[in-house]
């Protein structure tokens, strides 16, 4: 497998908190990550900063061996980005946001938008702000899957949405990304979402990854639970 | 994408727009209810122009980035494939495109509706320097600059109203401050000495401030991380002060070194002993035609020059020496036209001087060059009460002593008169008597002629009802011979004569008679001999026509006479006496080529002017080179009768 993204030396501070301190990581398409971490340990920073939402203090990062810098854009034409808190432009329609998507993603497959949204029972006539946070996760869900991305970053995405669709989501919607080669990082801090699902495990503490294994060696090594071996280790880093 | 940017922006702000929309329709549909009502109609106007125009420029601007603040969207628009630059850009397209067509409505209302385009044709203001536009620019202008800046401060706070409010603010005070700048001492109090350059300058200003909002705005965009408020804002006050730096430097490098074409000046001041002096807006300069050089005798730039003379290879000049807005020294000074000896013969701090409330009226220095005359009079009495204060006669040696107050109420036997004028007209007796202008009323206008006797110390009526024949060229024969051409009222509205009037013996000869307003551009040959003059007189077949003439004093008449041309504009500033005293240099009526006319007026050769003289004035003859200003430019060009080569000197 080749090396899509590559991390290097990555600091973020808020203020006098380092969020992010030589934060290293290198992913391989095709891959499932899941990034684990405590509230606040800068697993939504490092996705912002991925998105060039907001820019790093130091370090680079690699796309495709290709340095990205803060302000470039062309590379998010193959990234798909679900955020944490579901904000849109409320005033637009379900249908009005997909098609407002669509000019910017070279690959945006209208079908998969459609059959997405009959699949997350989204009306695309309703306005964005009459929809839950649940039912907008799933629009941003729908919206980062139509794009038809090389790399797919969900930033807590199942915190607000209910079991079904969040089994739905978990069991049937990484597993087709993945069979289709997407490379997924999904950064959470619900431990137990993880173990169906990533095959590469990441644990992010103190601003830096105190793990970064493939999965099932973790578990062979530790003969436990997701959610001990996580208390395990931050307790011990 | 770009598309789909900007609808996404129309889209969200249209209910901005269509209220604002709304507002305005109003408010030009309101004449129509108010038919009759003029006052009201024009307040109206002005109430759309002054208000309506630069407020929903600030609402419009204000909501440029209210909808990622409002919906907390910044991380999902920050996070699509899309350039802040981009960003930016669309955002006020967007706005911009929604500005304009409230200004095309307002148009499109204008160009229907006459009342409108009346009242707003009548309304410039600050625009004077745009006459005939008829188009509110300043309206316009002064609402795209809050837009911007309102646009641009968006991008700090989630609060459309603080960012309106501050908007306004800073909005009203930097071109306030610019506008204070220019009109204060540190600015050269531009406004006052050049109103074209302090508008100019106020707009350059005004752009480079709207730029440095929009530029700290951008680079605020496109660096800036917008999970950190504080630091946003530290962005932008630290582009901000570098880009408004950069304005100011660039406003005031604009001010200093690029000149405004209506801010250039070069006048004439007279020539003497080779030399002839002309004043700019630089300073005074001096061309020696023997040198073939050009020699800067001041150069100061805060200062006007009002009134001058020169005789004997000296020059005498009034000065207005700004202190503050409302207070300007008047100074007079005299210097070689060489450039030596110059000396501030009469400042503020000179001793019984007249006082601060009076004004020089004018000055002449005497034929030897070592006295100069001075006239005065209260300008504070006139503002205050229309009342026209009586002048007074000073006078004073060429070193700066003696100066002297004399009275002239002799001339004023029934005091001071409503819209009274007096001037220098000419020196008799060898500089010992000076001639006097004044006009005692406007209807009828009535004109008289004084002498001044300076050492008896008494004035009296030389002529009545006449005037010099020309107040800007000296009228007085160059020798001294004491005759000075008039022109007398004739009893005939329309018809004018011109007389040479014997100032020792009062006898007077009349040498011509035109139509109005000839004869005029009278010029003496260098040894007071012969002079030349254009007479209006109507040609055969009735048409206007200008007939250069020449009168000998040794023949006692008109020797010679030429049709030279049928512009009066042509006519007048147009020839010179040639070196020899025989030859007249004459500049034909398209302004290519000067003529020269033998001592029969008939051609005697021609001299062609550079292509890149566009507006040629005078010509000047010093020396054995000629003088020519080229009006569209305010450059000098010198012609070597020589060499018979031009060349540009200043």
């Amino acid at each position: 497998m080749s090396e899509l993204l590559r991390i290097q030396n990555l600091s973020k501070t808020f203020g006098r908190h380092e969020v992010l301190r030589d934060f290293n990581l290198a992913i391989e398409s095709g891959r499932v990550y899941g990034l684990l971490g405590r509230n606040g340990e800068g697993k939504t920073t490092l996705a912002r900063i991925l998105m060039g939402v907001i820019p790093a203090d130091g370090g680079s990062v690699l796309y495709r061996s290709r340095p990205i810098a803060f302000g470039d854009s062309s590379y998010k034409r193959e990234f798909g980005y679900v955020p944490e808190d579901p904000f849109f432009y409320e005033d637009m329609t379900v249908r009005g946001l997909l098609a407002f998507n669509a000019r910017f993603y070279p690959k945006w497959d209208r079908k998969r938008a459609a059959s997405d949204l009959e699949r997350f029972s989204l009306d695309p006539r309703s306005r964005i702000r009459t929809l839950s946070r649940g039912m907008k996760l799933k629009l941003g869900l729908a919206v980062a899957l139509a794009a038809a991305p090389e790399f797919l970053i969900l930033d807590d995405p199942t915190s607000g949405l209910d079991v079904p669709t969040r089994q739905d989501f978990l069991r049937d919607v990484i597993r087709e990304l993945a069979a289709s080669g997407t490379t997924v990082l999904f950064a959470t801090h619900l431990v137990h979402e993880l173990e169906r699902i990533v095959e590469r495990l990441l644990v992010l503490h103190g601003g830096r990854l105190i793990l970064d294994e493939d999965f099932d060696k973790v578990k062979a090594q530790h003969q436990a639970s997701l959610e001990d071996i996580f208390v395990r280790l931050v307790a011990g880093a | 994408m770009f598309t789909a940017l900007v609808f996404k922006e129309w889209r969200e702000k249209a209910l901005v727009f269509f209220f604002e929309l709304g507002i305005l329709g109003l408010l030009l549909a309101a004449p129509f209810a108010l038919r009759g009502k003029t006052d009201l109609q024009e307040w109206l106007v002005y109430a759309i122009l002054l208000l309506f125009f630069p407020f929903a420029a600030l609402i419009l601007g204000a909501s440029g980035f209210e909808a990622e603040y409002r919906q907390g969207a910044w991380a999902y628009l920050f996070s699509r494939p899309l350039g802040r630059p981009a960003i930016w850009l669309t955002k006020f397209s967007a706005l911009l495109s929604m500005f304009m067509a409230l200004w095309l409505v307002f148009l499109a209302a204008r160009a229907a509706l006459p009342a409108i385009r009346e009242i707003t044709g009548g309304l410039r203001l600050l625009l004077e320097p745009l006459p005939g536009s008829g188009f509110p620019w300043w309206s316009f202008g002064q609402s795209l600059f809050l837009l911007i800046v309102a646009f641009s401060l968006s991008l700090l706070h989630e609060r459309q109203f603080n960012a309106l409010f501050v908007a306004l603010v800073l909005g009203l005070l930097f071109p306030a401050a610019a506008w204070s700048l220019i009109m204060s001492k540190t600015g050269g109090f531009m406004a006052w000495l050049a109103p074209a350059k302090a508008f100019r300058t106020l707009l350059i200003s005004q752009v480079l401030i709207a730029l440095a909002f929009a530029g700290a705005s951008l680079r605020t965009l496109v660096r800036s991380d917008f999970s950190q408020p504080r630091k946003q804002v530290r962005t932008f006050v630290g582009s901000f002060t570098v880009f408004v730096v950069l304005a100011a430097v660039g406003t005031v490098g604009s001010a200093l070194f690029i000149p405004v074409p209506a801010e250039r000046d070069l006048g004439f001041m007279g020539s003497s002993e080779g030399k002839a002096v002309y004043a700019t807006e630089r300073g005074l300069f001096s061309y020696d035609s023997a040198s073939g050089r050009v020699r800067w005798l001041t150069r100061r730039r805060k200062v006007i020059y009002w009134s001058s003379s020169i005789a004997n290879g000296r020059l005498a000049y009034t000065v207005l020496n700004f202190e503050s807005r409302r207070d300007a020294t008047e100074e007079i000074w005299l210097l070689n036209t060489d450039g030596t000896g110059r000396k501030r013969l009469i400042g503020r701090a000179t001793p019984s001087a007249w006082p601060p409330d009076d004004s020089v009226q004018g000055l002449t220095i005497s034929p030897d060059g070592r006295t100069i005359a001075i006239l005065t009079r209260n300008v504070a009495r006139r503002r205050k009460s229309q009342a026209w204060a009586t002048p007074t006669l000073w006078t004073v040696n060429g070193d700066g002593s003696g100066l002297e107050k004399r009275s002239l109420e002799a001339l004023f036997p029934d005091g001071p008169e409503e819209n009274l004028y007096v001037a220098f007209v000419a020196w008799a007796r060898e500089g010992k008597v000076l001639i006097i202008l004044k006009r005692h009323s406007i209807r009828p206008v009535h004109w008289s002629l004084w002498a001044y006797d300076l050492d008896r110390r008494t004035a009296s009526k030389v002529r009545d009802d006449a005037v010099p024949a020309t107040l800007w060229w000296w009228p007085q024969n160059p020798q001294p011979k004491d005759i000075l051409a008039i022109r007398s009222r004739h009893s005939e509205e329309s018809s004018r004569t011109m007389a040479l009037l014997d100032l020792a013996t009062g006898e007077e000869t009349e040498i011509a008679k035109g139509e109005q307003p000839s004869p005029f551009n009278v010029r003496w040959d260098p040894e007071g001999e012969r002079m030349s003059f254009f007479v209006k007189k109507p040609d055969p077949e009735g048409r206007p026509s200008y007939v250069l003439t020449v009168y000998s004093l040794a023949a006692g008449k008109a020797v010679a006479e030429r049709t030279l041309t049928d512009s009066e504009q042509s006519a007048s500033y147009s020839t010179a006496w040639m070196p020899d005293g025989r030859s007249i240099l004459a500049l034909d009526g398209d302004g290519r080529r000067l003529r020269v006319l033998g001592p029969d007026l008939q051609d005697a050769g021609r001299i062609d002017l550079p292509d890149r003289i566009k507006e040629p004035s005078g010509p000047v003859v010093v020396g054995d080179k000629v003088l020519l200003v080229d009006r569209s430019t305010q450059s000098l060009w010198r012609f070597s009768l020589e060499k018979k080569r031009w060349a540009r000197i200043y």
